[in-house]
């Protein structure tokens, strides 16, 4: 790595960190204030900054020392846990989110700190929040949350993936749900941004349900995985390289990102403490930060959107101080709104006021619901015969291994189920040996986990859940936080149709496996507690209709035109891809208008 | 010892108990068995709960016999080799001691307790001497028993192969021995280039 960029980050913490402290300015009516500090809130920033907007953004969490929590490159015997969490911390576990119901601090009270199932390393556990500050109620799901400056972007796992009309236009192929108020072609300029700016490694594949982006060097195949795309080019299903929004050649409009070096942590769930990878901070904040443009206040936990009575527009939030338990409201021309897709639901349903006695932008009574995600859990584990006993081979140096897209419904219909699902996967040695969970003991286990060490290949499923009407949140009405804010609570269940698709993932992986000439080590058709695949969305959907939509296709309230919500609570449907590459496209697309039409004067 | 197909040790221990009972009070009964989800290691051996570190506190989990048993077991588990050492070399028995004294998990402190005490009874019923001082097949046919029965959770000293499996594959495969001697890990380095199927040689930098 090249030492100035260390240094530039290093040089930026201090900077910026003065400048949270120096706050706000609370006589001065920003021009816009973001709540969230993401990948959404990030985006808003960077976009208004540069239009010259004066921008406040507004964190609910810590600045992180973050270089010091990634640690990438550390061994893990240099580790006082070896990596894993410390004594007093926990993780929950599948079984813990299958057999108890939230809140799930409640009842698992033997360490002080509990987190989602994430935060079960070392790496990450002051990352994700501390589930019992942090309490949700209602049906299980594993809520995954990242309460600090860049959010879940600090430790996301980088598959960056395009949606097509195969998914925004899904309504108009088979009929369920609605159609985007948006076409692939409105966005994909925006998409095309995003890629040239925070960089994105991949292959073109040319294939229409899955849009090429302008990508960057990519990654490289290992053995087995070359095996499997040789079989299935067979079967006329595409697996290609991992799209990972990573920037690997260097972006030479960023002094704080580097380019990556493939170094072999990266799957560590830790984030990139050169920041290859993609993270809000180093992508998008700290650019903002050098337009002069933006304040950031962290610590900031916003509990209200407030309204001017008067004209019933958007005036600016409420928020308490995590530290110091401190009141304060900031003024705004517009806000916006993305504390990522649940939080924003929450905040919308805590801004009551006489005038929105049902949460704010709501008069569609669309808030919450329409809730939706991926479904994960089937999956395969295999061995490439070939590669057993070989010697050692470097397999992880890069941010993925492969990415084997949607085959089911595009030109031929699923007599069981409608939409589809991807495969995620990877092959090869890594660092904790995979297969130590085999029987016995002794010399042969030793042997036989040193010989089949590099030979391990598998992937797992992330199929579309159907948003519904009936899969929503609302507020508990008895359960807060630790600021007293009431506490979400889910009401959100997988339908047949997810059922029926993990079906099919499990028997088509394993077909897939087989057919490939991997001997299957173990198929699983285990569903995964809801909430598992960390790509919640659509809890304030976009439509033309403001009957049955929260926003409009720029991401504006119906209701209240100086309000927007800029994260995943705006998609109308999940499709299968990964959403953040989407989130963020849509959101500089947003701001674009936002800042066209306050310049216009009609916000 | 016979080797006539595997033994079944809910027969076997009522007669090793006995010799016992009175040392070890009723603490050894079986338990409740542990739900099949979490028999099968729901993810990585890295994500059990809890794991040792750094502490002020001097004080040991093990007296030093216990900690040559140790030693000895996760040896058993993992030996040394032809290609590389074992548990003992890379320090495993220290790694438990650590996770043992520092977790907040009670339970698995007296599974650890009752199993090193349960393991020297079996060793005398099978081989007529203590595990420490028996020969290494002797120790492997004692653990041989267990992990043949290793679905058995609802027996102490089943719980207790279990989690001296799971803390002796944790602290080897952690350890420089493991990654580097034993596994020839040749990531977590920087690389110009990853190198991919085509050419099996990393250009390091
Ligand atoms: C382990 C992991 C792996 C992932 N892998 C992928 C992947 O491969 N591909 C992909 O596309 N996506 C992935 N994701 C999802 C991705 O991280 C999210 O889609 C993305 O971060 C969403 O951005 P966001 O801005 O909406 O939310 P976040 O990144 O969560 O940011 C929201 C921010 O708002 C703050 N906030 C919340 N409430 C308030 C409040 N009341 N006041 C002030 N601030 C508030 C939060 O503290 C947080 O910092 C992964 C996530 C995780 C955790
Ligand atoms: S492989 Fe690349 S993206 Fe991953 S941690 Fe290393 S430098 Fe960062």
């Amino acid at each position: 790595m090249d030492r100035k960029e260390a240094n530039g980050v290093m040089r930026m913490h201090g900077e910026s960190s003065r400048m949270a402290e120096s706050g706000i300015d609370p006589k001065k009516t920003y021009d816009a204030v973001v709540v969230g500090s993401g990948a959404a809130g990030g985006m808003a920033a960077h976009v208004l900054t540069i239009h010259g907007l004066q921008v406040l953004l507004l964190e609910a969490g810590k600045k992180l020392p973050i270089e010091q929590e990634l640690r990438s490159m550390q061994w893990p015997y240099d580790n006082a846990y070896r990596g894993a969490l410390p004594p007093d911390h926990a993780s929950i576990t599948f079984n813990e989110y299958t057999i108890r119901r939230p809140p799930y601090g409640a009842g698992l009270e033997k360490t002080k700190h509990l987190h989602s199932y994430v935060g079960s390393t070392d790496y990450v556990k002051n990352i994700v929040v501390d589930e019992r500050e942090n309490p949700y109620t209602g049906t299980n799901y594993a809520w995954v949350r990242a309460r600090c400056l860049g959010g879940k972007t600090n430790i996301w796992g980088r598959l960056a993936l395009r949606l097509s009309d195969y998914d925004f236009k899904a309504k108009s192929r088979d009929g369920y749900g609605e159609n985007w108020p948006i076409s692939y072609s409105d966005l994909a300029p925006y998409y095309d941004k995003v890629d040239l700016y925070l960089g994105i490694t991949g292959v073109k594949e040319n294939l229409p349900y899955l849009p090429d982006s302008i990508f960057q060097r990519p990654t490289k195949l290992n053995c087995a995985e070359v095996t499997l795309k040789q079989s299935l080019q067979k079967m006329g299903r595409t697996l290609t390289q991992y799209r990972a929004g990573v920037t690997s050649d260097g972006l030479k409009h960023n002094q704080y990102r580097s380019q990556c070096f493939g170094r072999g942590a990266c799957e560590r769930k830790g984030g990139c403490d050169i920041h290859a990878a993609f993270d809000s901070p180093t992508g998008l904040i700290y650019p903002a930060m050098d337009t002069g443009n933006l304040a950031l206040r962290t610590n900031a936990v916003v509990r209200e959107v407030t309204i001017d009575a008067q004209t019933g527009k958007a005036s600016g939030v409420h928020f308490v101080d995590s530290e110091t338990m401190k009141d304060y409201t900031v003024r705004a021309r517009v806000v916006l709104v993305a504390a990522s897709t649940l939080e924003s639901a929450r905040l919308l349903l805590l801004s009551k006021s006489r005038l929105y006695p049902n949460g704010l932008a709501n008069s569609s009574g669309h808030v919450g619901h329409n809730f939706c995600e991926h479904i994960m859990g089937p999956g395969v584990v295999g061995l490439a015969q070939d590669l057993v006993g070989k010697p050692s081979t470097l397999d992880d140096g890069r941010p993925g291994g492969f990415y084997l897209t949607r085959f089911r419904n595009l030109a031929e219909k699923h007599p069981k189920f409608i939409r589809g699902y991807g495969f995620e996967g990877g092959s090869g040695a890594r660092m904790f040996p995979e297969g130590t969970d085999r029987h016995g003991f002794g010399a042969s286990f030793k042997e036989e986990v040193r010989r089949n060490e590099g030979a391990y290949i598998s992937m797992g499923a992330f199929g579309e859940v159907l948003a519904r009407y009936e899969n929503y949140v609302d507020l508990d009405p008895v359960v807060k936080d630790k600021w007293g804010i009431p506490a979400l609570r889910f009401h959100y269940n997988f339908g047949d149709n997810e059922h029926r698709m993990a079906e099919d993932m499990k028997e088509t992986a394993q077909e897939m496996f087989e057919a490939a000439g991997f001997k299957t080590v173990h198929v699983s058709s285990r569903v995964l507690t809801e909430g598992w695949s960390i790509h919640e969305l659509g809890t304030a959907r976009m439509g033309s209709d403001p009957k049955t939509s929260v926003l409009n296709q720029f991401q504006q309230s119906h209701d209240v035109k100086n309000l927007f919500v800029v994260d995943g609570s705006a998609f109308v449907n999940a499709s299968c891809q990964n959403p953040t590459w989407t989130i963020m496209s849509l959101c500089w697309r947003s701001c674009d208008y936002l800042a066209d039409e306050l310049g216009k004067g009609n916000l | 010892m016979s080797t006539e197909g595997p033994i079944n040790l809910k027969q076997d221990r009522r007669q090793w108990l006995k010799t016992s009972a009175t040392v070890l009070g009723a603490s050894l009964l079986p338990l409740p068995a542990m739900p099949s989800e979490v028999a099968q290691a729901e993810t990585a051996p890295g994500t059990a709960q809890t794991k040792p570190g750094e502490t002020k506190s001097a004080a040991r989990f093990f007296t030093p016999a216990q900690h040559t048993l140790v030693e000895e077991l996760s040896e058993t588990i993992i030996p040394a080799d032809s290609h590389s050492g074992g548990a003992k070399a890379a320090q495993v028995a220290d790694y438990i001691e650590q996770a043992l004294r520092e977790t907040v998990d009670n339970s698995q402190k007296s599974v650890w307790r009752d199993g090193l005490r349960l393991i020297d009874l079996m060793s005398q019923h099978y081989n007529g001497k203590s595990f420490v001082d028996s020969s290494s097949d002797e120790r492997i046919a004692v653990l041989t028993v267990l992990s043949d029965n290793d679905h058995m959770t609802d027996l102490p000293e089943v719980r207790f192969f279990r989690d001296l499996k799971g803390l002796t594959v944790r602290g080897y495969y952690t350890s420089k021995i493991g990654i580097d001697d034993e596994l020839e890990y040749r990531g977590n380095r920087m690389l110009t280039e990853y190198v991919g199927c085509d050419d099996p040689t990393p250009k390091s930098r």
